[in-house]
């Protein structure tokens, strides 16, 4: 086990960090945050480091976007413009909305401090003197921590003018968003930073030129961000010793579902499924059938020795024809319909597609939702799932942001692997599973 | 009297917020206080604030639809929010909604006739792991809300308990915060 990568939470190498003090009592505020080493790695970075360094250590460390899309953070940071003359933004994606993700919610609740310490550094690195935290609006408790302990910093100089007698002020803002998924789309998120309705923008140009406000802008997650203040504190090399290839450091994977112990749990990338939810997450509490491995938009796999075995990290699970996403599992027991589970998830995006662009609007909130409704509720007719695999194919790619594709690839893996459900449903009008009650 | 003619001290806080320049930034948070405190954003309130950050009040309205946390009718005092995705629905969430339904006599956009409840159907609320969840206005979530724990919330509300001080029967069982478990 001490030779290689880290790739199990059972290395004995490996020890939790993002998510070390969640659930410890007061862990939220300033006092205990500083009597466990924090605002060391701001300190570090803006008193001992150049801004290009801090991003050269993040570039080296491989750490990649915790968010979804798994963009290199470093290369993503290297494409602020420098000496411009013009206001940076750093902003904290806390918009967390994808259906199976719950991992940034506790940080903000149970260590908000390390979002902050994260956003001073990542402030630090792309020039940027004032940060926006988007949170959700339904996260009430991580709201109030947070504004509770961006008063606390203030009052103590971890915010506000020349951060640890380095000449680097930075003022923290946190918006609130009002419940709508798009938002956590980054040129949306901007919108409706910005009091307007809360469309994709046209890109480019992009944030790192033109962002919020108009000006130079960066983006991450809040995993992401938080990473950073550990990359900063202990080294690029120590990230990088966990998990394979192109998918390094630790992550906040989550599991829903019928599992034992539903939850998010902090591993090293490449931990493999079956550690994840038979040893972490107590194994599952009826059959299943199958999984969705990264938040609802991911194709979902069988729930067999050959899924359980693979490591959940970006090229493993490309390699499966899906992807990371978030991190965030669901089971799906034997005992649900594949079509009802699709229907709901089509629904989400239809619900949530902002209208803007007609392969979404129309595709996805209507022909897409309409004719999953209609197979899952026995008035499908025989060439449906043709008409609906023709329809995605007009849909994936012709977009104006994500939100569309999201909504395909998760039917197009459940016809991948559960195709006989939906030609089941076709014939016989009804589904192959009997519906039960579920409520407890 | 307007909405916020006696807040000018906190609209002053909300505007430190964004750059001078950007005051339509705080449509947002101006439409959530009226929310808030009034439990819907009527024409009036619309237009107050489209004049308070300088647009028209179709702009305004335009943000207001884009979101599910902001109601157009008014609402009970206890706008309770079901959660009806994958995770929530997976743990019976449809029954959750039509028990509610018919304990309550209502539908979305109607309020009960003691003012008290008014019940909507929301999307991923972010916590797959304590599903099926609810959220009652803008408070912190109640999670694992299995039958006993609904009889036991709706009861309580109903006796005028505030929403913190209810006892929720049962153990929810996930795992979060290591130390607890």
């Amino acid at each position: 086990m001490s030779e290689g990568p880290i790739v199990s939470g059972h290395d004995p190498r490996f020890e939790r960090t993002l998510y070390a003090h969640v659930g410890k009592p007061g862990s939220h505020t300033l006092d205990y945050y500083l009597s466990h080493g924090g605002y060391e790695a701001a300190k570090k970075a803006l008193t001992q480091m150049t801004p290009d360094e801090v991003i050269e250590e993040v570039k080296r460390s491989g750490l990649r976007g915790r968010g979804g899309a798994g963009f290199p953070t470093g290369l993503k940071w290297s494409f602020m413009p420098k000496d411009d003359g013009q206001q940076h933004y750093i902003i904290m994606n806390a918009d967390e909305s994808e259906p199976g993700s719950f991992k940034d919610r506790y940080i903000l609740e149970d260590d908000p401090h390390q979002a902050i310490e994260g956003m001073i550094i990542a402030g630090y690195a792309i020039r940027a003197t004032k940060g926006y935290i988007y949170i959700r609006g339904e996260y009430r408790r991580a709201y109030d921590r947070l504004i509770a302990a961006i008063e606390e910093a203030y009052a103590r100089g971890y915010l506000g003018k020349n951060l640890f007698g380095s000449g680097f002020d930075f003022d923290l803002y946190v918006h609130r968003g009002a419940g709508a998924y798009i938002c956590g789309e980054e040129t949306a998120l901007m919108n409706s930073l910005e009091g307007l309705r809360a469309n994709p923008r046209l890109k480019p140009p992009f944030p790192a030129q033109k962002g919020l406000f108009g000006k130079p802008t960066t983006i991450n997650n809040v995993e992401t961000i938080a990473s950073v203040v550990h990359i900063v504190a202990r080294g690029a090399e120590w990230f990088a010793s966990m998990g394979y290839d192109k998918s390094k450091g630790m992550k906040l994977y989550q599991v829903s579902g019928p599992a034992v112990r539903p939850g998010v749990y902090e591993l090293p990338m490449g931990t493999t499924f079956r550690e994840l939810i038979y040893d972490w997450a107590g194994g599952v509490k009826e059959p299943i059938k199958a999984l969705i491995p990264g938040g609802s938009s991911t194709p979902l796999l069988p729930f067999n020795d050959d899924t359980l075995d693979t490591p959940m990290d970006y090229e493993h699970l490309q390699q499966k024809g899906t992807m990371l996403g978030t991190g965030g599992v669901i089971l799906i027991p034997e005992s649900a319909c594949i079509v009802d589970v699709m229907w709901n998830l089509v629904r989400f995006y239809g619900h949530e597609s902002c209208g803007k662009c007609t392969p979404c609007r129309e595709g996805v909130a209507g022909w897409m939702t309409k004719l999953l409704g209609q197979i899952e509720t026995g008035r499908g007719k025989p060439g449906d799932v043709e008409l609906l695999e023709d329809l995605m194919d007009n849909i994936e790619g012709k977009s104006f942001c994500p939100l569309a594709d999201a909504a395909v690839w998760p039917v197009k893996g459940a016809l991948r692997h559960f195709r006989d459900e939906f030609i089941h449903h076709l014939e016989h009008k009804t589904c192959r599973v009997e519906k039960k009650g579920r409520w407890r | 009297m307007g909405f916020f003619d006696d807040k000018q001290d906190w609209l002053e806080i909300v505007f430190k917020n964004y750059p001078p320049e950007n005051r339509r930034a705080a449509v947002m948070p101006l439409l959530r206080k009226v929310q808030q405190e009034e439990g819907h954003v009527a024409p009036e309130r619309i237009a107050e604030i489209a004049e308070i950050v300088g647009t028209t009040p179709t702009e305004v309205r335009g943000v207001m639809s884009f979101y599910s946390y902001y109601q157009a009718v008014p609402t009970g005092k206890y706008h309770i929010q079901v959660c009806a995705t994958l995770s929530c629905a997976l743990a019976g969430a449809e029954e959750l909604w039509d028990t509610l339904r018919a304990e309550l006599g209502i539908g979305p956009g109607e309020v009960t006739p003691d003012g008290l409840f008014s019940i909507q159907k929301v999307e991923c609320l972010g916590s797959c792991h304590t599903a099926p969840v609810i959220q009652i206005n803008d408070e912190p979530y109640v999670e694992c809300v299995t039958r006993a724990r609904l009889s036991a919330l709706l009861e309580g509300l109903k006796a005028g308990k505030p929403l913190e001080e209810i006892e929720l029967p049962g153990d929810c069982g996930h795992h979060v915060r290591e130390e607890e478990a």
